[in-house]
């Protein structure tokens, strides 16, 4: 008796192993000419653009949240007047790229895995090699990159957005002047705090594409494959956003940027 | 084509307003580190850094004009902190403005306060050390707290007993419900008072003697004031002395006479012996003596009958009677 099943290990090194090839022909894919930039920027447009609605709405309610949860205990500690500063930091490094990721993973990663889960399955990507079109370059490379650069600019404006919502829960019970707000948060912040974490929504949105593409890609199994292979993008890039994040507080402490 | 090239104006100022909100967080970010701008560097060493970093805010009169920069070591008792300040308060600091470690808040941020001193002193130069200033030390505040915590256990448990010694004292409480005592000590209360207003009084009295004496009022002003007074009893004290020596000079006559008595008498010697030895000489003179008695009383007789002769009766009467005249005169 076994606790974990010999089969299941085997098959997570085979997914980890083909993710991993997977990744590597993107990236020589991705250097090669011709570039689809209009493929790319329709991509930028559906998986950016679209989903601004939906991260500014959570991005909003976030920061107006967070502020009322945190009042309360700072209101007992006599701080208050550091709500702005703690909710500040806290968006800017932590809470704001993670669940502005979280949800980019459920919205886009989903999207993707059962976009090309079901051009896989009714056979439109052999269909585009038989045709000569890169279906990788075109399908793949397009989107991983479009999410590579779009997250950080939707983790940039939640952030914005977070903190609006942080001004507004200030002002529920309180009275803070905008400018005293966005003063204190910018006084109470370095380039340690920005940096590294505006660095690591590129990853956040590469994992989030790549693994999105992976499950479309090797999508099986007719219409039950497609919903299979959203569910898993889903899952494994969530996943995947918290291993990326551990790992990159790890590198910034080591990196000395804490 | 419309709708696509709406599509990509959509998209660019999505991506336009995220790149601003980064630049405008990284911008806000520059600026309060002093990234931006002309600055020049101030320094000050400390014994104790209590913790400062780079980065930590510097402040001048509680104004933001700068940051730490570095934190080095100097040498095992001296630490230096570098700080980057704005050009301008290159006309405001001083040379000899106080530079002190301090927190922001309660619980707050390290943060470098310059204190500008009531002294006149040159302007600040790039890569001047001010003078540092030792903050208060919060295990020092404590360490003194604790001290003074157990001073006033120790006179807490003094007052301890001496409250327990008042409250076992029968004779203070005795006292303390005496109701006649607020009345007693009314009355002496009264009794002080009138003794102090006497005592006034008399000081009064005392003042006005004392100023009298000092104006030369009164015996004893003139003996104090008048300088003739002295002069006078100078000249009587020399007097004095003169009667004194007179009288010394006496003293030794007598007593040459009296030596010289006391030897006739030893050597039997001159006329005291013979008056106080000789008992023939003693008959001799009780003899004379009764000799002149008895002539004294003959002589009466022959006056008295000399009153009753003719010739010399008249004499007498006159004499009797100019005698009673005068008599009556006195009276």
């Amino acid at each position: 008796m076994y606790l974990v099943n010999t089969e299941t290990v085997k098959s997570f090194f085979n997914e980890l192993g083909a993710l991993s090839l997977f990744t590597g022909r993107f990236f020589t894919q991705c250097f090669r000419p011709r570039y689809e930039l209009a493929e790319f920027f329709r991509q930028c447009f559906i998986i950016g653009y679209k989903s601004l609605p939906l991260v500014a709405l959570t991005g909003f309610i976030m920061g107006l949240v967070l502020t009322l949860q945190l009042r309360p205990s700072m209101v007992d500690y006599g701080v208050e007047s550091q709500i702005p500063v703690i909710v500040g930091i806290a968006i800017i490094r932590e809470i704001g790229p993670v669940i502005t990721a979280l949800i980019f993973a459920g919205k886009i990663g989903s999207s993707i895995g059962a976009e090309l889960g079901s051009m896989k399955v009714t056979e439109q990507i052999d269909a585009m090699e038989v045709s000569g079109t890169n279906p990788f370059k075109y399908l793949v490379v397009t989107r991983v990159l479009a999410c590579t650069f779009m997250l950080p600019v939707l983790i940039m404006l939640s952030d914005a957005i977070s903190l609006y919502g942080s001004y507004l829960g200030v002002n529920v019970k309180g009275v803070t002047s905008f400018s005293l707000f966005w003063t204190q948060v910018f006084d109470n912040l370095s380039f340690n705090d920005v940096l590294p974490a505006f660095t690591k929504t590129f990853f956040f949105g590469f994992a989030v594409g790549i693994i999105g593409c992976y499950k479309g890609f090797n999508s099986s199994k007719g219409t039950e494959g497609v919903g299979r292979s959203a569910n898993s993008a889903v899952v494994m890039s969530s996943i995947m956003i918290f291993v990326i994040d551990l790992l990159a507080v790890q590198v910034t402490d080591l990196l000395g940027f804490n | 084509m419309v709708s696509k090239s709406i599509n990509n104006t959509k998209l660019g100022v999505f991506v336009l307003f995220g790149l601003l909100f980064l630049i405008i967080l990284l911008y806000m970010i520059g600026k309060n580190r002093n990234m931006f701008g002309s600055n020049f560097r101030l320094k000050a060493r400390f014994e104790n850094v209590q913790g400062l970093k780079p980065g930590n805010n510097v402040r001048f009169g509680g104004i933001e004009v700068g940051t730490v920069k570095k934190v080095i070591i100097i040498n095992d008792t001296m630490m230096e902190v570098q700080m980057i300040v704005n050009e301008d308060m290159k006309s405001v600091i001083h040379k000899n403005a106080m530079v002190s470690i301090g927190t922001d808040g309660l619980v707050g941020n390290k943060v470098v306060n310059i204190t500008a001193s009531k002294e006149p002193a040159l302007l600040v130069e790039d890569g001047d050390i001010l003078p540092s200033k030792k903050q208060v030390d919060t295990d020092e505040m404590l360490r003194t707290l604790y001290k003074t915590n157990n001073e006033v256990a120790l006179i807490a448990a003094n007052l301890k007993t001496t409250t327990e010694h008042i409250n076992s004292s029968s004779a203070l409480w005795n006292l303390l419900n005496d109701k006649t005592l607020p009345a007693n000590l009314h009355q002496s209360g009264n009794n002080i008072r009138m003794a102090t207003q006497q005592a006034n009084e008399m000081m009064t009295a005392l003042g006005n003697i004392v100023e009298d004496v000092k104006n030369g009022k009164g015996s004893v002003g003139s003996l104090l004031a008048d300088t003739s007074f002295a002069v006078n009893l100078n000249a009587a004290i020399l007097k004095i002395k003169a009667v004194g020596s007179e009288a010394d000079s006496l003293a030794q006559q007598i007593s040459a006479v009296v030596s010289g008595l006391k030897n006739d008498i030893e050597t039997g010697k001159g006329t005291v012996n013979a008056l106080l030895k000789d008992s023939g000489m003693v008959n001799k003179l009780n003899r004379s003596l009764n000799n002149i008695q008895q002539g004294t009383e003959g002589f009466n007789q022959s006056m008295e009958a000399l009153k009753h002769n003719i010739l010399l009766r008249g004499y007498f009467r006159k004499q009797e009677r100019k005698e009673k005249k005068q008599q009556a005169g006195d009276k």
